[in-house]
């Protein structure tokens, strides 16, 4: 499929998009947090793969490849949009998880409340450490295929995403520590790893 | 928080992304079966790995990408035809050159190998084939022949003494 692609095969980028657009879709969505924004990073990434891709020699995973290439578009858009440093959520309130979650309004506006301050505290973090978090945690990448896909050591990866959690600890403080302690350790020690590729 | 907690806590990032050995795992799971502090720590990093992805999550189930694909599939296709002209576009361009002003040495050039072109190619050649015989006279001594060349501004006479003589073979 791919080396189809590499001579030029518009079908085997269709079998690669097809394959890959989710999780194209899901870094880029991720990095900067708008629909339309992300499509156009999506589309950007699979006409720049199908040009470069003669490129590809096959000495990392295809993927690592595909995702260095997503995240450093998304990150450039991120830039060029100003978006990294916006948030319309500094300073905000702070969020108060009680027993109207369980109602059914209040709850989708509490819910929707909590999005945005995850989505305020993501465009808080330097661009690096966010496509960290976002490889780790919503792709599951290992740090070896982390380090691949950024282009840095396996130090650095951990470094980005100590920090990275950290912030976005300080930033959710309140919420985090509500729900967290509710938890039992045996559970959260068990599950919640996201699926590799 | 444990003093132990002090050197677990640098392991307990790796244990929460599955990247510690064996026995780093036993050591960890050790602790964290007499440590609260620890294991809100692995609960908090499991609330914000829940809190980034759901979200995320949610809104690719809501999309449709085929229409992407078609756009994708479009815009190749529009720069592929744009490919030749892109390609001599380089060659075409002038501009460079002009900043540089190098055009100045190659227009003296070329006008240099234009003049030697042109001398070469339009030298003019004497031709008397715009000769015409004007007046012709014949007497017993003389024969006088006078040629008019028009575009010279030249009257060109022979003179001739005596009549040719026809030899008549015996």
């Amino acid at each position: 499929m791919i080396s189809r692609c590499q001579q030029g095969d518009q079908e085997a980028l269709k079998e690669i998009f097809d394959k890959y657009h989710n999780k194209v879709y899901r870094i880029a969505y991720g990095v900067v947090r708008h629909r339309e924004e992300a499509f156009d990073i999506v589309q950007e990434v699979f006409i720049k793969l199908f040009r470069s891709i003669k490129n590809f020699k096959g000495k990392s995973h295809f993927y690592t490849y595909l995702y260095r290439m997503v995240m450093n578009t998304a990150i450039d858009h991120a830039r060029k949009t100003g978006k990294q440093f916006i948030s319309s959520l500094d300073e905000e309130g702070s969020f108060e998880p009680s027993d109207e979650l369980e109602k059914g309004p209040e709850r989708i506006l509490l819910q929707k409340e909590l999005e945005e301050r995850v989505k305020g505290a993501m465009e808080k973090l330097p661009a690096e450490q966010r496509a960290a978090l976002l490889f780790r945690d919503v792709e599951g990448l290992s740090y070896q295929e982390m380090a691949e896909a950024m282009g840095c050591s396996i130090g650095t990866v951990m470094s980005r995403l100590h920090y990275g959690r950290k912030r976005i600890q300080e930033l959710l403080k309140d919420y985090v520590e509500l729900h967290g302690q509710s938890r039992s350790s045996s559970n959260v020690s068990k599950g919640g790893n996201p699926p590799k590729l | 928080m444990k003093d132990s907690c002090f050197s677990i806590s640098k392991l307990l990032e790796k244990y929460f992304d599955q990247e510690v050995t064996d026995k780093e795992r036993l050591l960890i799971e050790g602790h964290l079966q007499d440590c609260p502090a620890c294991q809100d720590a692995l609960s908090s990093m499991e609330e914000i790995r829940t809190l980034i992805k759901v979200p995320i999550e949610e809104a690719v189930q809501k999309e449709d990408f085929p229409w992407v694909w078609q756009k994708i599939e479009r815009e190749i296709r529009l720069q592929e035809k744009l490919t030749w002209w892109q390609s001599l576009r380089p060659w075409l361009d002038l501009s460079p050159l002009l900043k540089k002003k190098v055009w100045i040495p190659a227009a003296a050039t070329i006008m240099v190998l234009l003049f030697i072109t042109a001398q070469i190619f339009f030298k003019k050649i004497p031709s008397y084939s715009g000769a015409s015989v004007v007046e012709y006279a014949e007497s017993e001594t003389n024969n006088i022949m006078v040629y008019d060349l028009e575009k010279a501004k030249v009257t060109i006479i022979w003179l001739f003494e005596g009549p040719e003589e026809e030899v008549i073979p015996s």
